[in-house]
């Protein structure tokens, strides 16, 4: 592990950057566009420095020089177009090579990048003396479509009064997007930040405002920044506008920024902020690092939050008034995570990016202890249960998250995550969701550091490296101590061990470097002879995101004598467990019962089994593994569990246990922690919904009114008049809350016919008619959405005649009040727009929601309208919402194609990134459906849209990638022609004919579909049992000279299995197992070459090319990549994990078996126990050769076909 | 001869008293009302006077409406002569003035007044002054005090100024009257909106009947974060009115930011509750002198050598 080894820190880079001056002389709203310099102060570390490699990307490049001297320079970036020239392949692992190829050809971490500058040679004869150089760029930026984003409403006015604005954002490192740099994080220097604006606006950026001059003009000022803490690019940013400007009125070194119009906002969301800060110094006992700190609230925002040097840019949608409840606690959460990465992430940088965890964990984990603190630790353990719920849903979902990747031996051919369908080598090759639970378990995992050795220490340990950094900080570049800034995964570790003395290794090794989660399923039976609890705890450990875990375990057991923690060990083999009990069962002694914190409370034990003294049992009660438990007890147990066991997280436990468990007394114990007003209100609100379903699952025997309408009566009505609600009062927020849940759970409910009861919609209507705000000093917008979301809640399927039109006329009388009440408040929204326009967006979904039980007409020109730029950006998410939902329902593809096309022309970067988001949670279509939507144009259109249609926006891209993955699968997307091959062999025998439905890809079933067509069709799909790969040969596809230099050019190998099936009058069926290794050794070639084909040209260019343009020699190198061969699964199979293609292998042999192939057996036999033995060696060549976008069918891998060789 | 217009003078008479006992609107409107149908007797005798055996109501109504004119006219420049000479009250002398200067033969007036065939007009009936009803009589009615005159005229009876409380079942008014704001302010925004929807441009739901739930078209703002973040008018409304209920919780948000709040949302509560009016701005206002932050210094003029 190279973690091990990486000491210090060791430059990629031939220099070292000490200082960089950006000077922007210009900016023009009306053009959007950008004009200025920057100069470096370099310091070569070697010898005759001929080259620089700098980070540029869409700037257009004047000039260069080097100390005053004209320097040639070479500007190509290989991310414009991933895939270089009109392939026929279209497949995703070959696209997700190329790209990591083109990130990694320019990555700053390891000393590359797009813009190549040549030293002057007058400059590298001075010698051995290795002195300063200075390099100056002139450059613009015209229309910017990533790193810079330009806000410029179109009303009269200057550009002032029309709050106009610009600033930068970029996920990760994209400071190369705006200007000239080492876009890295681990290269750290001094800055100099000067910005001319016009004199009505504010340049706010990173660092300290020194002064501030007029131009000769006074029409425009320029901001003078310094920035004396060494500080990585990526962590520079600037905002323009003509803010209004708020000094915190705590702490007159902060300053709040936000457009016109809004400081009363301002004000009081900026108003507790100080709160924060003197958190965080306290806990971390180190003062703010930077001298000045600086809120920027910026409209049309790429995140919510971003944080940079000494200031953060947030969405001015935080902003809010003292009236609203809801967005409160958000804004103080964003507001909080800002200021945690102020201290680990910007001042702090991370060395590599497999440190990212180290830097994301201590932010998120100081963080929580924010939270906790402020909003208590049932809400603390409330989120962190939260996360850990989410992280272990998308590991079980997607695989595993893995928080320190290492790339062994330096190449890139390593993948130490095959299941997915991106490289986790780059921040910009993952996808943002992977992104987003990475970030969730980093902090998670610090949290269990935490476990381990204690908070203190922990605190201890961050102290020592804020101190260690702010002591680098202040000193100058010449003592080489700036790296102590740079947070290494090593250092992070060595300092726990220096400070704990403890050696948390294996649980580093076990959450850090490996992926997965556990995944748990408990059992238990009393013995009453021995008085002994035997408890059985399995894992499960084979199925794809979960891991093995080895080690202790906490197990708490409630019993009639009180609660009691155990520690077991889990271990290899050893399932069950034995407890010994302390109580006899001694019920008849009226004693109080203790619980865990010490409390004595009174239990109804009758509903106890009497033999037992258990009333629950918890498994890892303080979530210290990172695991899913299920455990099965009885159904009293979690009700006792609900009721008297006062962890929130047991209690929502038991909640969703309960589920199971549709009784009265299941009822009752829901109905008890509903109307106890000590029990935690989001415990409360989620007994809500449980109650809704567990009522529904009741129907016929459920006694008296609905569930919850008794309950709600007796809250919040009028105590003179039940029917009419009280007017609003939200003081008391956790009335407030369970207000707002009741309706829309009750609205859930179902009767016998299984439609919304009668009386419960009435009761809403009369909550949406009765409901008076007018003595209330909150604003009740979340409310009335709520009150609509019931409404929504309560819609079920029409009943549809014929399949008749909607009409006005057929409206179900119910559903026309309904519509009735969205009508008007959506048109009272127009005239008084509520906070967010919270209610647009619960009437949109209403809507949807009509249309989709086909109460009215199914018609996307509302929801159209509502996603234009210039609504509000939740009402345009939630109408896209609707639009997305239409296109997968009625399967549009105009509507497809109009979100497609926002997607590429929409001003907002968040909205871009939500359409295709949404697109992704909801496809129209999946790789192993069938639509007539996917077609070859759509191919077409995404993969452009990949390919260069979002070069400006990694995020963008991504997503891109991941829709693509979401509607074609890894291979080649079904719905492409064949490839123009001249013969198919269509090796399926009658028998393995398979039911369509099972086979993931669409190509499979056409060769199916035609089995007699002569053609050679490559198939190419997920691993499948049976059915065996099919290549073909005819004409080569283009750029095969290289074909004549692979091992392919040889005859069969000896591993290259042929396999004849019966001679069904079909013609040539043939069964075809190709050695999987050698495939690889040929990928792994010429991945080789084109890699050097980049490198070689990257370095060896000597003319200056025109930005953005690709020299077309390297479109040449590109050229040949996709033409490499391609063994149609061999990649399947392999990147499978080992489990999957044992298993695989297995069915082969069965198959084979079947067909009585007995001498083919045998040589099958053979084959695949060497794959077995050779398993592991396959996997590490597999590593060094990620690479395989050669996979593709289209590409004639397969020269000696089998026909031929026939 | 005389038969039909006493008669119709009766008639009017009796109208008129009728009319006035059931217009009852306001004392004012009657006393004119009474005037006019005394005028109206006037000339309905003058017109009898005449020969005339019966007459058309609008002419009638034309000649009274004349003699009104007539009346005032005198009046008014009667009037306007006494104040010529610097007098309040007009004297007989300004009234001949006035006959005079309107043309009037001042001397055929006695002669006029003479005449035999003249009738006598009875003096309109003086109505009773209403009785309060049983229901409004409320306390005791007062007499004149001492000092004050007796020919004053008397109090008004005491229901009217007498602040009697009533009750009804709170119960139910309560309810009814929630009921009641609920209707109306639906009822006002449903007509609201459907007017903003009929004058305005609509998006519908319904392919066949676009009337039937008109939505208001969305039109996209230029800077749609504003109406969208910031208060409405109503909102700000409501704020102001309730802010001085919220004193009081203001005072225990300081003692407790200190500690661990266990599972209490009411941390939100406390500083959500700091108002921006609260005692921090203003302490700002007065440091804004002392504040040094680099954003509220003043802008520098250019310096004639300019940096690099």
């Amino acid at each position: 592990m190279n973690r091990k080894k990486d000491k210090g820190f060791e430059s990629p880079r031939p220099f070292k950057l000490t200082h960089q001056v950006v000077c922007i002389n210009n900016i023009n709203f009306q053009r959007k566009s950008v004009i200025g310099y920057v100069e470096l102060t370099i310091f070569p570390t070697v010898v005759n420095l001929n080259r620089i490699k700098l980070n540029s990307k869409q700037c257009r490049i004047y000039r260069v020089r080097v100390n005053e001297l004209e320097a040639p320079f070479i500007y190509n970036d290989p991310t414009l177009e991933v895939c270089h020239h009109e392939s026929k392949q279209r497949n995703l692992n070959y696209f997700s090579s190329a790209y990591t190829a083109a990130v990694s050809a320019v990555d700053p971490d390891a000393g590359h990048g797009e813009l190549v500058i040549k030293v002057p040679s007058e400059l590298w004869k001075q010698g051995d003396d290795l002195k300063v150089l200075k390099v100056y760029i002139e450059f613009s930026l015209d229309q910017p479509k990533g790193g810079l984003h330009f806000v410029v409403p179109d009303v009269e006015g200057s550009m002032a009064e029309r709050g106009a604005h610009v600033f930068s954002f970029g996920y990760q490192n994209s400071t190369r997007f705006w200007f000239p740099c080492v876009d890295s994080y681990s290269e750290l220097c001094t800055w100099k930040l000067e910005f001319t604006v016009d004199a009505s606006m504010v340049a706010v950026s990173c660092g300290d405002l020194v002064e501030t001059i007029y131009t000769h003009d006074m029409r425009k000022k320029t901001f003078h920044y310094v920035l004396p803490i060494p500080t990585a690019a990526p962590n520079i940013s600037l905002a323009v506008g003509p803010f209004e400007i708020l000094v915190d009125p705590y702490m007159h070194e902060v300053t709040h920024f936000c457009l016109p119009q809004l400081l009363p906002l301002l004000k009081h969301s900026m108003s507790y902020l100080h709160e924060i800060f003197e958190f965080y110094e306290e806990i971390l006992t180190c003062r703010y690092p930077y001298s000045c700190f600086k809120t920027v609230f910026v409209d049309e925002a790429y995140v919510q939050v971003s944080s940079y040097a000494s200031m953060s840019i947030f969405s001015t949608n935080l902003l809010h008034s003292a009236m609203i409840i809801d967005q409160t606690p958000q804004t103080r959460r964003c507001l909080a995570q800002a200021l945690a990465q102020q201290f680990f992430g910007c001042f702090i940088s991370r060395m590599s990016w497999a440190d990212e965890w180290v830097l994301k964990g201590i932010s998120g984990y100081i963080y929580g202890l924010y939270l906790k603190k402020t909003f208590g630790v049932n809400e603390y353990r409330h989120w962190i249960k939260g996360e850990l719920d989410k992280i272990v849903d998308y590991e079980l979902k997607m695989g595993g998250v893995l928080l320190h990747p290492t790339f062994s031996g330096g190449k890139e051919k390593d993948n130490p995550t095959p299941h997915l369908h991106f490289s986790i080598k780059h921040p910009h090759t993952l996808s943002w969701e992977y992104y987003k639970m990475f970030q969730c378990k980093a902090h998670l995992v610090m949290r269990l550091i935490e476990n381990r050795i204690s908070m203190e220490f922990m605190l201890q340990v961050f102290n020592k490296l804020l101190s260690l950094a702010s002591t680098a900080s202040s000193q100058k570049y010449q003592s080489h101590m700036w790296s102590q800034m740079l947070l290494s995964t090593h250092a992070f570790l060595k300092s726990i061990s220096n400070v704990s003395g403890k050696d948390i290794g294996p649980l580093i090794k076990q959450w850090v470097d490996q992926s997965g989660v556990v995944k748990f399923f408990g059992s238990f039976a009393f013995n009453r002879k021995r008085n002994v609890l035997e408890l059985e705890i399995r894992q499960d450990y084979t199925s794809s995101g979960t891991q093995k875990y080895v080690g202790p375990i906490k197990v708490t057991v409630q019993e009639l004598d009180g609660s009691f923690n155990h520690t077991l060990q889990i271990e290899e083999n050893s399932l069950k467990h034995d407890i010994p009990c302390h109580s006899k069962s001694r019920r008849n002694k009226k004693k109080k019962i203790p619980l865990m914190n010490g409390e004595e409370v009174d239990m109804d034990l009758s509903a106890m089994d009497a033999d037992s003294p258990l009333l629950w049992i918890r498994i890892d009660p303080d979530m210290s593994i990172l695991r899913k438990v299920e455990f099965e007890q009885a159904d009293f147990m979690w009700q006792y569990q609900l009721r008297y066991e006062r962890d929130v997280v047991a209690q929502e436990e038991a909640i969703s246990a309960l589920e199971k468990f549709p009784t009265p007394a299941s009822r009752l114990a829901l109905t008890d922690i509903l109307e106890q007003e000590q029990c935690f209100y989001k415990v409360r609100m989620q007994a809500c919904f449980c109650l809704a379903r567990i009522a529904n699952a009741m129907v016929s025997t459920w006694q008296g009114p609905p569930a919850m309408k008794s309950l709600f009566t007796r809250m919040f009505c009028c105590k003179s008049c039940p029917n009419i609600v009280k007017t609003n009062n939200f003081i008391n927020f956790q009335s407030y809350f369970l207000q707002k849940t009741m309706p829309v759970a009750m609205a859930l409910l179902r009767d016998v016919q299984n439609l919304c009861p009668k009386d419960v919609l009435n009761f809403i209507l009369d909550l949406i008619k009765y409901n008076d705000n007018r003595k209330n000093k909150f604003s009740d917008n979340y409310y009335r959405a709520e009150l609509i979301e019931a409404l929504t809640n309560s819609l079920t399927p029409a009943i549809s005649i014929n399949n008749e039109v909607r009409t006005v006329d057929n409206l179900n009388a119910d559903v026309r009040l309904i519509l009735e009440e969205i009508t008007r408040f959506l048109n009272m929204e127009k005239l008084l727009p509520s906070f967010r326009n919270t209610i647009t967006v619960s009437c949109l979904r209403a809507i949807r929601q009509l249309q989709k039980n086909g109460h009215i007409p199914s018609d996307p020109s509302l929801f159209k309208s509502y996603a234009q730029y210039g609504h509000f950006v939740d009402v345009r998410i939630a109408a896209l919402e609707a639009l997305v939902d239409y296109t997968r329902v009625e399967r549009s593809a105009t509507e497809l194609q109009w979100l497609l096309v926002m997607v590429q022309n929409d001003p907002a970067h968040y909205v871009r990134h939500k359409i295709l988001g949404m697109l992704c949670k909801n496809p129209p279509f999946t790789k192993t459906t069938d639509s007539a939507l996917c077609n070859e144009a759509l191919v077409d259109q995404l993969w452009k849209l990949m390919n260069s249609g979002t070069s400006h926006d990694w995020r963008l891209r991504c997503d891109a990638v991941n829709l693509y993955y979401t509607l074609f699968g890894l291979t080649r997307p079904s719905c492409l022609p064949l490839p123009e091959l001249g013969l198919v062999l269509n090796l399926k025998e009658k028998k393995a004919v398979l039911n369509p439905t099972i086979k993931p890809e669409l190509g499979v079933s056409t060769v199916m579909d035609t089995p007699a067509s002569i053609g050679i069709h490559g198939v190419d799909e997920e691993p499948d049992p049976i059915s065996l790969g099919v290549c073909g040969v005819g004409q080569p596809p283009q750029g095969l000279k290289r074909k004549a230099e692979t091992p392919l050019g040889s005859p069969p190998e000896p591993g290259q299995i042929l396999q004849q099936q019966d001679d069904d009058a079909r013609g040539g069926r043939y069964k075809i197992r190709f050695n999987t290794m050698e495939d690889e050794d040929i990928d792994m070639e010429t991945v080789h070459d084109s890699q050097a084909f980049i490198h070689h040209h990257l370095n060896l260019l000597e003319r200056p090319s025109t930005p953005g343009k690709e020299p077309p020699s390297v479109e040449q190198t590109m050229l040949t990549m996709p033409s490499t061969p391609a063994p149609s699964f061999s990649k399947e199979t392999t990147s499978l994990s080992s489990k999957h293609s044992s298993e695989h292998s297995h069915h082969h042999h069965h198959h084979h078996h079947e067909h009585k192939k007995k001498k083919k057996k045998h040589k099958h036999k053979h084959k695949h126990k060497h794959k077995h033995e050779s398993k592991d060696k396959e996997k590490e060549r597999e590593r060094d050769n990620s690479h395989v976008y050669s996979n593709s069918p289209a590409s004639g891998r397969s020269l000696r076909s089998p026909s031929l060789s026939d | 001869m005389a038969d039909p217009a006493v008669s119709s003078g009766g008639s009017l008479t009796a109208g008129a008293r009728g009319g006035s006992s059931k217009a009852a609107s306001s004392p004012a409107e009657n006393y004119h009302l009474a005037r006019r149908r005394t005028l109206q007797v006037a000339v309905s005798a003058l017109l009898t006077e005449c020969g005339f055996e019966s007459a058309e109501k609008a002419a009638v109504e034309t000649l009274t409406e004349m003699m009104q004119s007539y009346i005032t006219e005198i009046g008014r420049c009667a009037k306007a002569y006494c104040e010529h000479t610097a007098r309040s009250i007009p004297t007989l002398p300004d009234t001949v003035v006035a006959l005079i200067e309107m043309g009037f033969n001042v001397d055929t007036l006695p002669v006029y007044a003479k005449r035999s065939q003249r009738m006598v007009i009875t003096a309109p009936p003086v109505t009773n002054s209403p009785v309060t009803p049983k229901a409004l009589s409320a306390g005791q009615k007062r007499t004149h005090p001492a000092h004050i005159p007796s020919h004053f005229p008397e109090f008004p009876d005491p229901h009217t100024y007498i602040k009697t409380p009533t009750f009804r079942e709170p119960v139910s008014d309560y309810q009814v009257v929630r009921e009641k704001a609920a209707t109306q302010r639906r009822d006002v925004e449903r007509a609201l909106t459907r007017f903003m929807a009929k004058t305005g441009e609509t998006q519908s739901l319904f392919k066949d009947d676009i009337t039937a739930f008109p939505l208001i078209a969305a039109r996209p703002s230029t800077i749609p974060y504003l109406s969208a973040l910031l208060p409405s008018e109503l909102e700000l409304q409501t704020l102001e009115e309730t802010d001085s209920s919220e004193q009081d919780d203001q005072t225990d948000s300081e003692n407790t930011t200190g500690n661990i709040i266990n599972d209490d949302p009411g941390a939100d509560k406390e500083n959500s509750m700091l108002p921006p009016s609260g005692g921090v701005p203003s302490t700002k206002a007065s440091e804004d002198n002392v504040i040094d932050n680099p954003y509220l210094r003043p802008v520098k003029k250019p310096k004639v050598r300019r940096k690099k």
